[in-house]
């Protein structure tokens, strides 16, 4: 049986940094959004934490780092609701950045590709 | 935006150094807020349990209102802010002390001094124990004419008793920094202490007056290993070993709590051998009554200054002898003094509203719950309507008590949970997170019941502790290695910063009540309890996984 591969392309890379103990609801806010999954690192960082002085205590060296494949026409609505889901407008919780993807591919479910060769698009 | 870069006059870059960041008061108030509610839930998770407990029970089983709520209520505040405090502080200000003193010690200094530090180390963390202030309280609960020598161990021999539990936790310390050196077994060590220890207790138990003292000397050993002495002396014992090239085996990190649980209990049956043999209990008999007419207490023995004093007193030594070692001995620069000056001062004052909270709320609660519940099965002057139930249906009553009181406070202990986590990584899983913290706090829950039964029944501390260190010592020759650290070890953890004090103060309520001689002995039951549970556990998985493999191996002979 041959197996197929099917690129995706139009998507995008999110990739948001919170403190330590953050992401899970990060990840199911860009979930609810449109994302299909997210994966998450450990990490640490610095950076505003160094210039807050007694107050940068309150910030976690350790860091999360969620990164999420996202559809192109969902891509800003997603980055915005993480945005704020993580609270990133407050002085050391992290930050968000969105990087344009060439391609990518992963399972698909049947249904989902059937409908797609409906409607006539080519195979790759 | 962008950062302008300068140059020195050859016109070389000189590093960027960003200025300080200038924020907002809401921008303050949204980084504060989960930062402080995390860590306040994470103590008031561990205090509100056992006082919701301790309240209903007295409301509906005892039927009496709570006295002075209001003023128990507030202490219980300082408690649980005063942990936070200083927990933080702790991690902020005392901890990278020990690390960067366990990293760089070894490397740049003989094994001579670094056994000497070790062993001071052992001696200051003592004193910094949130725990350690409990004791002091507990002593002005016990009656001069009927335990002289205990009455002035904790009243008149304070400092020497605390620096003789230190003491022991040095040498527990010392032993324990060779063990991970060496790789020595935890067996031959336990029962080298256990020998003299269970020999010293059958002496003393012998003796009418140094009798009384045993119950005190055992629950030494249980208040020393709370949540800076573990961590401290553990982060140094690691570094040494790591400096040694003895890579850190999987049980390296078990053995001093067991240590620093038993040596202390010797160092505070020596400390009363020697007051016994300098003074009668008629002399201090005589000096008590003689004292307690004359002056006032000063100002510095009264509340809240005497806490103010206490905390001060915990932490400045500790301070300056990791300063000491850090300055002079190693000449390291410590990074950030600044975070590392508030974290300490977070330390103090977490301290001090912490002993101020056991004063008002904790100890206050815990006598006061410990005085009522024999009321249940006996007569009490300070329960009209007492005895509320049947004689034995009453003494049920107050031994459930004692008994789900032991088995909840552990079963919250965070720390027991973190052990369970190791113990289930350390035996592949054969022995399950859930199954140790049910051992340990079946275990406590027992010997926290028994510790009660002991007061009502007046029954000699002796008789309990000798065979179940019997038991226990017998347990563990025929245990393999690796349960009998983990068996050890769990009695120390069962025993954090608000157990210590709530079941102290209780166990002195409930022997004032009873006109028992002392109340002591609750905890030391309570440390031997999970030791025999464990060790029984292990014995029984051992057993299955035996059994399971006899019977299958015929099938695969088949």
């Amino acid at each position: 049986m041959s197996r197929d591969l099917t690129i995706l392309t139009d998507v995008s890379l999110i990739t948001c940094i919170v403190q330590r103990g953050k992401a899970d609801k990060v990840v199911q806010t860009a979930q609810e959004a449109g994302a299909s999954g997210a994966t998450i690192y450990y990490g640490y960082g610095s950076g505003v934490r160094e210039r807050l002085g007694v107050l940068g205590l309150a910030i976690d060296v350790e860091k999360e780092i969620i990164t999420a494949m996202v559809a192109d026409d969902q891509a800003d609505r997603i980055f915005e609701r993480m945005y704020f889901a993580a609270e990133l407008d407050v002085p050391g919780n992290g930050v968000i950045y969105m990087t344009r993807l060439e391609k990518a591919a992963t399972f698909i479910p049947k249904d989902i590709l059937d409908r797609v060769h409906a409607k006539g698009s080519h195979r790759p | 935006m962008i950062p302008a870069i300068a140059y020195d006059e050859v016109g070389n870059e000189l590093p960027h150094r960003p200025a300080a960041l200038e924020i907002e008061a809401t921008d303050v108030y949204r980084l504060l807020r989960p930062y402080l509610s995390v860590r306040f839930f994470e103590q008031f998770r561990a205090v509100m349990p056992l006082v919701v407990y301790l309240a209903l029970f007295q409301l509906f089983i005892l039927r009496e209102t709570i006295a002075e709520a209001g003023t128990i209520t507030f202490g219980l505040v300082g408690v649980i802010v005063g942990l936070m405090l200083f927990m933080e502080g702790l991690k902020v200000g005392l901890m990278p002390f020990g690390e960067a003193i366990g990293i760089t010690l070894p490397a740049k200094a003989a094994l001579a001094v670094v056994i000497v530090v070790v062993f001071l180390l052992g001696v200051g963390v003592t004193f910094a124990e949130p725990a350690i202030g409990a004791l002091q309280t507990a002593g002005s609960l016990v009656s001069v004419e009927r335990a002289p020598y205990l009455y002035t161990l904790l009243n008149h021999f304070t400092m020497p008793l605390v620096l003789a539990v230190g003491v022991g936790v040095g040498f527990a310390a010392v032993l324990g920094t060779f063990r991970f050196l060496y790789g020595m077994s935890l067996k031959p060590f336990i029962f080298f202490t256990l020998v003299p220890l269970l020999v010293l207790t059958a002496w003393m138990a012998l003796h009418p007056e140094l009798a009384k003292v045993l119950g005190l000397a055992f629950d030494c050993g249980a208040v020393t290993t709370g949540p800076v002495t573990v961590p401290l002396v553990l982060s140094l014992g690691i570094g040494i070993a790591h400096a040694a090239g003895k890579g850190s085996d999987s049980l390296s990190g078990f053995g001093i709590v067991t240590l620093a649980s038993l040596f202390p209990i010797l160092a505070v049956m020596g400390l009363a051998l020697y007051v016994a043999n300098t003074v009668t209990p008629a002399e201090i008999i005589m000096a008590h009554s003689t004292a307690g007419a004359g002056a006032p207490t000063p100002f510095y023995d009264q509340t809240p200054w005497a806490e103010i004093i206490g905390g001060l007193r915990a932490i400045v030594p500790l301070v300056l002898f990791l300063l000491f070692v850090m300055v002079v001995l190693l000449r390291v620069r410590m990074r950030h003094p600044g975070i590392i000056a508030f974290g300490i001062l977070l330390c103090v004052a977490g301290m001090i509203v912490f002993n101020l909270g056991l004063s008002y709320g904790l100890s206050k609660l815990g006598s006061q719950s410990g005085g009522l519940v024999p009321s249940a099965f006996t007569r009490i002057d300070a329960v009209p309507s007492s005895p509320l139930y049947m004689f034995v249906l009453g003494l049920g009553i107050a031994v459930g008590f004692a008994w789900v009181l032991g088995f909840g406070a552990t079963l919250a202990e965070p720390a027991l949970n973190a052990l369970g986590i190791t113990v289930e990584n350390l035996t592949n899983g054969s022995f399950r997170k859930s199954t140790l913290l049910y051992a340990v706090s079946i275990g406590v829950g027992f010997g926290i019941a028994a510790g009660v039964a002991k007061i009502i029944f007046d029954i000699p501390i002796a008789w309990l502790l000798i065979p179940g260190y019997l038991v226990a010592g017998a347990l563990t020759v025929v245990s393999s290695e690796e349960y009998v650290n983990i068996a050890w070890d769990s009695a120390g953890v069962t025993t954090g910063p608000v157990t210590v004090p709530l079941v102290l103060a209780m166990g002195l309520g409930f022997g004032n009540a009873l006109g028992a001689v002392e109340g002591f002995g609750i905890l030391s039951m309570a440390s031997i309890g999970p030791i025999i549970a464990v060790l029984g556990t292990g014995l029984y998985i051992r057993w299955k996984i035996a059994r399971r493999y006899a019977r299958d191996q015929p099938r695969a002979g088949i």
